[in-house]
């Protein structure tokens, strides 16, 4: 099953969210299968083996008080390490599992990064800013990107450390003053159904480490556009950008 | 030394010096603190019963928050393990008390007045609003400006002394005073547990230290370095999850060892693959040093540092894997009794394996990237946590009966146990239901609000259940039948082969278990003389031999008030006090706009050395274990033996701070610095230092030859090449200020971090060569007056800090003058 979930997916592009859906998946289905055996096996345990009152078969040699430690050997021993060995591979398969996702979540989709847009998020007490790739175009608490291309965030802070993070998209990055970290989204693997013009999708970026008063509050808006719409969008923002620039140089 | 008064009097309380004193009083003290930090908990589950909901303000909310983590971290769950340790470990080990009884109470009493501390901070302007974690550069004065802020980050430091004390205490006890015949592999299960506890706690406490210390100087003098965007939040993080990881592992492990004896005692069977969980044990205390990274995969580190933390992280899970495998088979064809402390073990078994199973998803880097900073979190590590504290409330009813001679009542004890594990379930398990919702953020999606609402009920069962506790617990020890020395029927460990309650002095005759079990042996007499080979006698070099032990000492607790006072000062003295720099000292100006404080700060060291100077002439006995086990370190005496553990933790406190100027250093650019000092009084002091180290090593050589004269020399001149030291560094300090304008904040010639880097590490030298100057005076003194003739061992110890403190200098020196 394992492999072919891999396999699925070797040449097309995934959300972080389709990813982490998969992942998360796998991991609850075995965690609940070896949760669920290992209580039972242990509560049954518990139970058979209560003390009922009646007297002790022969064979039991309980410890004494004031004997010097020893432990249980033979076949309980063996058991121990069988089981030892079988938790071992479950873990360790599940471990090289997700690190081959991790490789691709790190690399993001291969595209011609040439296409993407960076876009920086810098936050501070208690808000977003995001620095768009034309200087002077900057927007507070709404991230407006076009649905057709990668975005990648650079993820920065002007005063304490934040985290910026968007539940739904399944991203998020650590925002430390002097730092940049990154990741990355694409509205077009997100959604399920392409936007048409005129159509949005809005989702909402939470701050996701301590950070002061107003953490609470400290959210933001992503709005995935249709690519027209962008454009309209963003024209008027570096047109708003240029005549704020010829203003301060008059 | 005085006599210790009976347990009625209030007077014993504050005097006691016995383990099982203070483990009583540490137990009840650390079940105080579950109260206060639960009340926070309650606070919190009351402001997310509805999203938004207003019952505390932003800030107020922040402080509840942060106060609830640190009272439950530090203040209460660490302290009830050691309440336990401090009763059982020495009758476990057959020894007649800690290794160092009154370093034992000030341990004790630095704790709970590190506690008091932390309770002012709330109404010195409100208290830590950084969370736990004290994430920089929140934690810095500009974002968090409250004077209790920074008395709640002293208070820290102050319980962290304590536990260094503890911590010191406990190894030397168990490294020097096992019975007779009790290898190392012998020892207890929970005895076991604390060693690696303790072990884990020199080094990881260490690191918190010297990162409490950083802290504090940016917080009280106005250093940089958290401020600093040369990776100053990278280095909190480093510094504090390099303490953070095993300090899971710490409050966990003594409640496993509870585990591993209950399970054993209650089901009438040895524990399964014994060696083998000693192993894992071990296995995951030098572990514990090397995963901390997961706590910061989604900073900028690299992926192959993530990948390599991500392995370890993983492989750490296996040991944990081996133990609760040996604790399930070892119930396996028992005889399994169901009493209240075996459901409470039993119960923390279910809850740690559930807490394990989500951990291994947090382990996995892509679902952490999702997970961090949410409820999975915040649930995972309270199933680990809380859930491992589950097994200390079963080891409080398991030893009960030991301590008071009471039985507790069986029937409240089992229905505490269906309604805390109700409770707890309740609590925890419906965040991981409602996961996705931000960790400490009140306004959340109204799609949780049935989880929450949930855990909020749960909470108050939870809390509530205790009450069940303290009740059965009051209501047996004053009516409770007698319990006898042995309640249970399959007990081993040597507590419980003597009364309950134990007599003051533990033993009749000497534990011994050189014939394969335990007997109580009466030597004829205490000749010292002992020649099996099995243990060393140091009773011949010491000249009272024959003195009975002691019990009682004012000075712990008067040292641990002096240390309070000196704490409460240092909170508000940034505020009450300016500093403006002129162009030379005499135009330099201090303006004080509220006395309180400054005095306070004043009055503190001042008492302090005098208490410690009270302390060290008091005629206090603790006798040594003359025929004991010490396997590793057969050969040192006791201590010397403590001396080496508390100069290890050192290691790592300067270690701390030289990592902290090469990682901001790197961040800045290596070869962006030069020195900002000259080379030539670095070398001049080196010379001093070193010499210094030479006239104590000569002190010791007087002493032993009897020559008073030399004895007084040497010591003499080791005082005032302190104080040469000490002067060419007052002088270079003034130099740097006055003549370059390099002060603490400003650095014309380039980053102002650097200049915060070299007068705080320096600093921290210094400090360390001013506290070697008062105690070369006090041995000056003493020295005059004719001590040392007989034993010089004090010498030796003090030479022991000195090379210490020179060999820093060997590595402060190149760092700073040279390069």
């Amino acid at each position: 099953m394992i492999e072919s979930l891999i396999l699925q997916v070797a040449d097309e592009w995934r959300a972080q969210s389709a990813v982490f859906d998969e992942i998360f998946f796998v991991f609850l289905a075995l965690g609940t299968l070896v949760g669920t055996i290992v209580v039972s096996y242990t509560l049954y345990n518990a139970y058979k083996y209560r003390d009922d009152g009646s007297d002790p078969d022969e064979k039991f040699d309980p410890p004494v008080l004031g004997e010097l430690p020893t432990g249980q050997g033979g076949p309980k021993a063996k058991k121990l390490f069988l089981s030892f060995g079988l938790s071992a591979i479950v873990v360790i398969s599940l471990v090289v599992y997700a690190y081959g996702l991790l490789l691709y979540v790190e690399e993001g989709p291969a595209t011609d990064v040439e296409e993407d847009i960076e876009i920086t998020v810098e936050g501070y007490q208690f808000g977003w800013e995001f620095q768009y790739p034309d200087e002077g175009v900057t927007t507070q608490n709404t991230l407006r990107v076009p649905q057709d291309k990668v975005v990648q965030l650079r993820v920065t802070s002007r005063d304490v450390w934040h985290n910026f993070g968007v539940s739904e998209l399944r991203i998020k990055s650590d925002a430390i003053p002097g730092e940049y970290s990154e990741t990355w989204f694409s509205g077009q693997a997100h959604l399920e159904e392409p936007l048409e013009p005129g159509e949005t999708e809005t989702y909402t970026a939470e701050c996701f480490e301590l950070c002061g008063s107003g953490h609470s509050y400290m959210k933001a808006d992503v709005i995935i556009m249709h690519e027209e719409d962008y454009q309209d969008w963003y024209d008027e923002q570096l047109a708003d950008a240029e005549g704020e620039d010829t203003e301060g140089d008059g | 030394m005085s006599e210790l008064p009976p347990t009625t009097s209030l007077r014993r309380w504050l005097v006691t010096t016995n383990h099982k004193d203070v483990g009583i009083m540490y137990t009840i003290t650390a079940l105080f603190f579950l109260i206060f930090g639960g009340v926070m908990a309650l606070l919190i589950r009351l402001q997310l019963w509805e999203p938004g909901a207003q019952i505390l303000s932003g800030l107020a909310y922040n402080e509840a928050v942060t106060a609830h983590g640190l009272v439950m971290v530090f203040w209460f769950l660490s302290p009830l393990g050691f309440g336990l340790a401090n009763y059982f470990v020495p009758l476990q080990i057959g020894a007649d008390d800690l290794a160092f009884p009154r370093l034992n109470a000030v341990s004790y009493w630095l704790y709970v007045l590190s506690g008091v501390m932390f309770a002012i901070s709330f109404f010195q302007g409100g208290t830590l609003s950084a969370g736990w974690t004290m994430y920089a550069p929140l934690n810095v004065p500009m974002y968090t400006p409250s004077i209790g802020s920074t008395g709640a980050i002293l208070a820290l430091a102050m319980f962290v002394a304590s536990t260094t004390a503890s911590t010191v205490n406990f190894l030397t006890s168990i490294h020097h005073s096992r019975a007779e015949g009790m290898g190392l592999m012998d020892m207890p299960m929970f005895t076991w547990s604390m060693l690696a506890t303790v072990w884990m706690m020199l080094f990881a406490f260490a690191a918190l230290l010297s990162v409490a210390v950083i802290l504090l100087s940016d917080r009280v003098f106005g250093s940089l370095y958290f401020s600093a965007t040369e990776g100053g939040s990278l280095l909190w993080g480093h510094l504090f999850w390099f303490f953070g990881h095993p300090e899971v592992y710490i409050v966990f492990f003594p409640a496993l060892g509870v585990m591993l004896e209950l399970f054993q005692t209650f089901s009438g069977r040895r524990l399964v693959g014994r060696k083998w969980a000693i192993i894992a044990i071990c296995l995951i205390s030098v572990q514990s040093f090397l995963v901390w990274m997961h706590h910061m995969f989604l900073t900028t580190i690299n992926l192959e540092i993530k990948t390599l933390m991500m392995a370890t992280t993983i492989g750490i899970s296996l040991p944990f894997d081996l133990l609760v495998f040996a604790l399930i088979y070892t119930l396996i064809k028992g005889r399994i009794q169901f009493t209240t402390p075996f459901l409470f073990a039993l119960g923390a078994l279910l809850l740690f394996i559930l807490g394990g199973i989500t951990g291994v998803f947090l382990g996995a880097i892509v679902l952490d990237y999702e997970f961090r900073g949410t409820y999975w979190v915040v649930a995972h590590f309270h199933y680990v946590m809380f859930g491992g504290a589950t097994a200390l409330f079963g080891g409080i009813y398991y030893w009960f009966p030991k301590v008071t001679g009471k039985m507790y009542d069986e029937f409240l004890g089992k229905v505490h146990f269906v309604v805390f594990f109700i409770g707890f379930n309740a609590v925890y398990f419906s965040m991981f239901l409602g996961w996705e919702t931000p960790r400490r953020v009140f306004e959340y999606d109204p799609a949780f609000q049935t989880f929450h609402q949930i855990g909020t009920i749960g909470a108050f069962v939870l809390g509530g259940s205790f009450f069940i506790m303290f009740y059965n617990l009051a209501k047996s020890y004053l009516y409770g039948e007698e319990a006898g020395a042995n309640p249970w029927d399959y007990t081993r460990t040597a507590e419980w082969a003597i009364p309950s309650p134990p007599p003051l002095e533990n033993w009749d005759g000497r534990p011994s278990y050189a014939s394969g079990k335990l007997e109580f042996v009466q030597d004829a007499v205490a000749d010292g003389g002992h020649a099996d080979g099995h243990g060393e006698s140091h009773l011949d070099e010491y000249p009272y031999w024959d003195k009975h032990p002691s019990h009682a000492s004012i000075w712990p607790f008067a040292f641990s008030v002096a240390t309070l006072i000196f704490m409460i000062g240092l909170s508000g003295v940034r505020d009450s006090v300016s500093l403006s720099l002129g162009e030379t000292l005499a135009t330099t100006a201090l303006s004080m706009s509220n006395p309180v404080y400054p005095v306070f700060a004043a009055v503190g060291p001042i008492l302090m050395v005098w208490t410690a100077v009270r302390w060290g002439t008091e005629d206090f006995y603790a006798p040594p274990t003359a025929i004991a086990e010490r396997w590793p370190f057969h050969g040192i005496e006791k201590v010397k033996l403590g001396m080496w553990f508390f100069l290890a933790s050192d290691v790592i406190v300067f270690g701390a701070f030289i990592s902290a100027a090469v990682f901001i250093r790197v961040n800045a650019g290596w070869m962006n610095w030069g020195p900002i000092t000259e080379p030539l009084p670095g070398l001049i002091n080196t010379f001093v230092l070193l010499t210094s180290s030479f006239t104590v090593i000569l002190a010791l050589v007087f002493a032993r030859r009897e020559n008073a004269k030399g004895l007084l020399a040497s010591l003499g001149a080791t005082i005032l090449l302190s104080f040469t030291f000490l002067g060419i560094k007052a002088w270079e300090w003034h130099h740097e200020v006055y003549d370059k304008g390099v002060t603490l904040t400003q650095n014309p010639h380039g980053d102002p971090i650097q200049a915060s880097i070299y007068y705080v590490t320096t600093g921290l030298h210094g400090f360390h060569v001013v506290i070697g100057v008062l105690i070369a005076g006090y041995l000056f003194v003493r020295a005059a007056r004719g001590y040392y003739r007989e034993d010089q061992r004090p010498l030796e110890y003090f030479g022991l800090y000195w090379h210490f403190v020179d060999i820093v200098w060997i590595f402060l020196f190149p760092l700073f003058y040279l390069f």
